[in-house]
């Protein structure tokens, strides 16, 4: 069973919010609710400050502090290393939320359900669509789940994620810049993991101790 | 504009900058958000509750007092479990929060509370329910439940200020405080002037304590680092200073000590025992919203 992961050379993104718009759009997401984020800050002070783009998302964790702080079993890790929600169980407790160092989950109530891309005219056809394909559940968190679908229905079919785009998370496929590389992190041989080595990937806050399958190579 | 594309930008964007703006996520210590704004206020009474509900039965637990521990079961479990429930998102589901003893705060705090819901009823009617056994069997669940709100908070890494190692000590202290508070003013209100005046020697050694849990978490989270150290210096310069300089320094920390040397050595007074009742709960709820309401993430980068 492959363990999927996620390289992301900071160098080579461009800031052009390309995967957080493909994952809007994959995911059919209210407004204010990002799966993918950018976090754009600058390090040190003129004439020397460098500019910093980070592309966030879920790290799907090894040690993921969200599986540990569920109280009834809906966050989980699935053996391919996804992080994912049952949402079925979740209870809406919220304790995955504040526990997340990288606070990428959101909670999806009411408020967030309603609203609406052009306010007070209503759901369009495509966010009522939307709702049908993608039917988060009231009260519960939501989050990035690395396009399980599209892996799943990828390998199904015989594709590779990673390399075939069909069977790859909409963020990995849109990047103009190819920033965003998917693969198995368990397979020494795969384009991730040679990247890792080769750049010297680094994971974010390591000192959490969370294990992150996401790496950033800067 | 209409209305609903007011309360939309209010809730997407508010004015106040804590909104969701993806392009400055986490660069700078954030507050959590979820555990005390909007629906989040009735995690931080049912902490509240639950935690003095929990005070107040310990400490009639040395008094063989059953109305205090008939209020403080009531307190822990209506009062606290009720608004805890209406916290959640799909309460139909807490059932399943006894489901990860193993790694959840959360779920190891409902088990404890349901043992301690089961026990105590047992002690409250039975008549030998007092004997020492079970006295230390509820006295150790009392201070496990007292100090759940806090461990639960404890837990999260990402925010240094409830990582704090006074956060334990501090909680379990203001719920015992504030049960011995409840406890005396029980006494005062049914007659029992002699039992409320040899409460009030605790009281004071209770309130020193705690004054002192309250400075050595200032101190400790102010040093712990940086992103600590900026939610302390928001109690002192920030938008929480009112309420920490006048609810937690003033109501929680100054008056009662004021009253407290008034009664002195035992010569209590109704009146005062229920202001500094008052001033203790309102001083103890401030304590607790600040400390959650200014719970910084360290930034990603």
């Amino acid at each position: 069973m492959p363990r999927w992961g996620m390289v992301i050379d900071v160098k080579r993104c461009i800031g052009c919010w390309g995967c957080t718009i493909a994952c809007k759009e994959e995911h059919f997401l209210s407004p204010g609710v990002f799966f993918n984020r950018l976090l754009i800050g600058e390090k040190g002070k003129f004439p020397s400050s460098r500019k910093l783009i980070y592309p966030i998302l879920c790290n799907h964790c090894g040690e993921a502090a969200c599986v540990e702080a569920c109280p009834t079993g809906a966050t989980f890790v699935r053996e391919d290393g996804i992080v994912a929600i049952d949402p079925d169980k979740c209870v809406g407790c919220r304790a995955c939320l504040i526990s997340c160092p990288y606070q990428q989950r959101t909670y999806y109530d009411k408020s967030v359900k309603e609203r609406e891309y052009f306010p007070g005219q209503g759901k369009t056809e495509l966010e009522l669509i939307g709702e049908k394909l993608y039917p988060f559940k009231e009260g519960t968190v939501i989050k990035c789940n690395f396009c399980s679908e599209r892996i799943e229905d990828g390998l199904k079919k015989g594709l590779t994620p990673g390399v075939d785009e069909d069977a790859t998370p909409a963020c990995v496929t849109i990047c103009p810049v190819e920033a965003r590389v998917f693969g198995d992190l368990d397979d020494s041989n795969s384009r991730i993991n040679r990247m890792i080595m080769e750049f010297k990937g680094k994971q974010l806050r390591p000192e959490f101790g969370t294990e992150p399958a996401v790496y950033y190579i800067d | 504009m209409t209305k609903e594309m007011h309360h939309h930008e209010k809730t997407m964007f508010p004015p106040d900058g804590t909104g969701l703006k993806p392009y400055e996520w986490m660069i700078k210590a954030t507050p959590q958000q979820q555990w005390i704004d909007s629906k989040g206020v009735y995690l931080w009474l049912a902490f509240f509750f639950s935690e003095i509900g929990a005070g107040l039965y310990f400490i009639s637990l040395f008094y063989s007092y059953r109305p205090g521990l008939v209020l403080g079961w009531l307190i822990t479990l209506v009062l606290g479990g009720v608004i805890h429930v209406l916290y959640l998102g799909n309460p139909f589901n807490a059932w399943r929060m006894i489901m990860k003893p193993q790694t959840s705060e959360l779920s190891r705090g409902i088990w404890v509370i349901f043992v301690f819901a089961a026990l105590g009823f047992l002690q409250i009617i039975t008549s030998g329910g007092f004997n020492v056994v079970f006295n230390v069997i509820m006295g150790i669940l009392c201070l496990l439940i007292i100090s759940h709100g806090f461990a639960t908070m404890n837990v999260i890494r990402a925010i240094p200020a409830w990582s704090s190692t006074m956060v334990l000590p501090l909680s379990v202290i203001s719920g015992v405080w504030v049960g011995s508070q409840l406890l005396q003013f029980m006494f005062a209100v049914s007659g029992a002037a002699a039992l409320a005046a040899s409460l009030e020697v605790w009281a004071e050694v209770l309130l020193l304590i705690y004054i002192g849990c309250v400075l050595l978490y200032l101190w400790g989270t102010y040093h712990a680092n940086e992103v600590a150290r900026e939610s302390i210096e928001n109690f002192f310069k920030g938008d929480m200073q009112k309420i920490f300089l006048g609810g937690v320094v003033g109501l929680g920390c100054v008056l009662p000590l004021l009253l407290s040397f008034i009664m002195w050595g035992g010569d209590t007074n109704g009146f005062l025992i229920f202001i500094r009742l008052v001033s203790v709960f309102a001083g103890d709820l401030a304590l607790r919203y600040v400390i959650m309401k200014r719970a910084y993430y360290t930034p990603l980068i």
